[in-house]
């Protein structure tokens, strides 16, 4: 797609992880655009860095860089609406790059915020999907934006889902262990704190466990797929969706 | 930094900690006691809501006048016929100590953190005292000779069947696992030597600089014992735990109990104001009735004012030091006691690099996630995972890089991903 201009559309940011390792979140997230019939463009190849990471990893200077690239990118393309299923690059760029990098001439959304406003578009496009779940606040979205039912809301939609809450949730909730640059300093020691957040939150017969973040999602899987089906919430809608 | 001694030695600390199955257990229940006890005690004082509040700006003033307090606190202890003094750094602290207790002493001590920053057991055992550790976590920690894990409850990481070893290789004979006898023998064990004692050592929770008054606050009782029975009562603590005056501690003090241990109020709060005295006798004032003739208070610098000038790192002198926010940390609930230095949990991160060096916390900081759980739960708001990522930037800096993350750095610069992957390979730039 590269660097179209389409100022009508939205520019739909897929971030690192889900342009190269979970892939299918991205690829939901655009399926789920297309049934919706939402117009949107991405950067392809040409994305980059956030700088999320360089941020958490204390490089200041170099994430200031990657702000700066990013913001010319985005707004020498026209777009006026960002919306990303990354609740670090959502932050990153939301509450970060301000502060950084000076104001950015677009809005940026997480897709939960993004598809709350259409849920009309939603209604009723879900089959049954009989199972209890259980949502995961990642901390960026959750505790750094503040974002906690929009999520929840969209799990709802899908009949049959039985959403229940962790011991911890929303502001008290436990993060998956992978952030801050810990999953790539300590890998073991994230596995460890999934697990144990898996182990000692989940209410009984939970089965699925909804990730609306893609390290928080990578990490559980990767810890936990023994023990919990692990799904992100484009993944959630697009398996949900009928037909 | 040429070498990466500085990461291994954590890595295997982190690895030893999470493959302790003993130490897990040991944690998880005092996680799941301290969370429960603490949702029930602020369920039921609602007024903690207003009160954590003003006590955030009690701490934000007395910082901001904290050179001010130590004089002012100096000379009211002075006032009331104690001595203080001012130690810049944890080696003027040990002389100090040391000078008041000479050798050949038997010491008593009741737990602070601020000894242990300072290294003062070993300063005073070198110079041929005895030192006895009270507090009964902190008792257990010095016969096994281990770092304490958390810093109200030094030796959670220990189950009782450990305990009872412990004990046992003690007293010389075979002692059962369980714990009401097991604290019965350090009581029995303990009694003696509070009142054979020449010097009790006790830490303060917070000073009144208006009235001179130490405050401390405990369970056990073994800190009233340490701070009376002696002739001598050396109290060591520092600079930022001082507040303008008696109504501020007091409203500290209906913070701290909650939030530290899911208490309204702890057991016992003593207020020292002087040595002990009468003038029952002619009204002729003698010091050294019942209670200790003298009391010294050494106050601690050692980083806490090169923290208050730095707009970056203030914030962390408002901790009252509930240890709460280590209890809620994930980290902290998988590596405990190796996440941090001499003070632990994210906090312990910023208080550990200022007081014992950066250098000490290098690895440890990135095992925090950021997540600003500690941020939530602190009764101060304190905003750790901000300064941690500071730290961070400063630790950069000085060249500690994981490795891992400057392969990461490297690619981002490079690749625009943090995976080394060429996304645009066969495509000309722009």
């Amino acid at each position: 797609m590269g660097l179209i201009s389409m100022p009508d559309s939205i520019l739909y940011w897929k971030g690192c992880m889900s342009r190269l390792r979970t892939k299918s979140i991205a690829d939901s997230t655009m399926e789920l655009f297309r049934r919706m019939g939402v117009e949107f463009a991405t950067l392809g190849e040409e994305e980059g860095c956030c700088g999320s990471v360089l941020l958490r990893t204390g490089q200041p200077e170099a994430a200031k860089k990657a702000a700066e690239s990013v913001i010319g990118k985005i707004s020498s393309s026209g777009f006026k609406e960002v919306v990303t299923a990354c609740p670090g690059c959502f932050r990153t760029m939301s509450s970060e790059y301000p502060l950084i990098a000076g104001q950015i001439p677009f809005k940026v959304r997480h897709i939960s915020q993004f598809l709350i406003e259409r849920s009309s578009l939603l209604k009723d496009r879900f089959r049954r999907m009989d199972v209890k779940a259980c949502y995961h606040d990642p901390c960026h979205l959750g505790r750094h934006m503040g974002v906690y039912e929009e999520p929840r809301e969209l799990i709802r939609m899908v009949p049959g889902v039985e959403l229940v809450e962790m011991k911890d949730n929303r502001s008290k909730a436990l993060c998956c262990g992978s952030g801050g640059g810990v999953r790539s300093a300590y890998p073991e020691l994230s596995r460890e704190v999934a697990k144990s957040v898996i182990g000692g939150e989940l209410p009984g017969g939970v089965k699925l466990l909804v990730t609306a973040c893609p390290f928080c999602n990578y990490n559980f899987k990767d810890a936990c797929s023994g023990q919990i089906r692990v799904m992100d919430l484009p993944e959630l809608l697009i398996s949900a969706w009928r037909g | 930094m040429g070498s990466d001694d500085w990461l291994a030695l954590k890595r295997d600390e982190f690895k030893r900690w999470m493959e302790d199955e003993r130490r897990r257990t040991g944690l998880s229940r005092a996680v799941a006691a301290y969370t429960s006890a603490k949702a029930n005690a602020l369920s039921r004082l609602p007024e903690l809501e207003e009160m954590r509040r003003e006590v955030r700006k009690i701490k934000e003033r007395s910082i901001r006048q904290m050179d001010e307090l130590v004089k002012i606190a100096m000379e009211s202890v002075r006032e009331v016929k104690g001595e203080a003094y001012l130690a810049r750094d944890a080696e003027e602290a040990r002389e100090i100590v040391s000078e008041l207790t000479g050798s050949g002493k038997l010491v008593v001590k009741s737990k602070s953190l601020t000894g242990d920053e300072v290294g003062i057991n070993e300063a005073l055992e070198e110079r041929g005292n005895r030192v006895y550790e009270t507090d009964l976590g902190e008792f257990i920690i010095q016969l096994r000779k281990e770092k304490p894990t958390h810093i109200i409850n030094p030796s959670i990481h220990v189950p009782r069947e450990e305990v009872a070893k412990t004990f046992s290789e003690l007293l010389g004979r075979p002692v059962g696992p369980e714990i009401t006898s097991l604290v019965g023998i350090a009581r029995d064990y303990l009694r003696e030597k509070f009142c054979n004692a020449d010097v009790g050592i006790t830490g303060a929770n917070v000073v009144s600089a208006k009235t001179g008054t130490i405050f401390i606050v405990e369970n056990e009782g073994n800190a009233r014992f340490v701070s009376n029975a002696p002739p001598k009562h050396i109290c060591l603590t520092g600079i930022e735990k001082i507040v303008p005056n008696l109504s501020d501690a007091f409203k500290l003090l209906q913070v701290l109990p909650p939030y530290a241990t899911g208490v309204f109020m702890s057991a016992y709060v003593s207020m020292i104001t002087g040595p002990s005295k009468t003038a029952d006798i002619e009204k002729t004032i003698v010091y050294g009735a019942h209670g200790p003739k003298e009391l010294h208070l050494v106050l601690l610098d050692n980083g806490r004012r090169r923290m208050a000038d730095d707009d970056a790192f203030r914030e962390a002198l408002y901790c009252i030091r509930c240890g709460g926010c280590m209890y809620e940390c994930p980290v902290y609930r998988v590596i405990g006691g190796s996440f941090g230095n001499n003070y632990f949990g994210g906090i312990g991160l910023i208080w550990s690099a200022f007081t014992t060096g950066e250098e000490k916390v290098a690895a440890a900081v990135d095992a925090c996630t950021k997540c600003g759980r500690c941020k939530e739960v602190c009764p101060l708001e304190i905003d750790t995972p901000r300064m941690v990522e500071r730290l961070k930037q400063r630790l950069v800096k000085k060249g500690f890089v994981q490795p891992k993350h400057g392969e990461i750095m490297a690619s981002i610069n490079e690749k625009g991903n943090p995976f080394g992957e060429d996304e645009r390979a066969d495509r000309p730039k722009g």
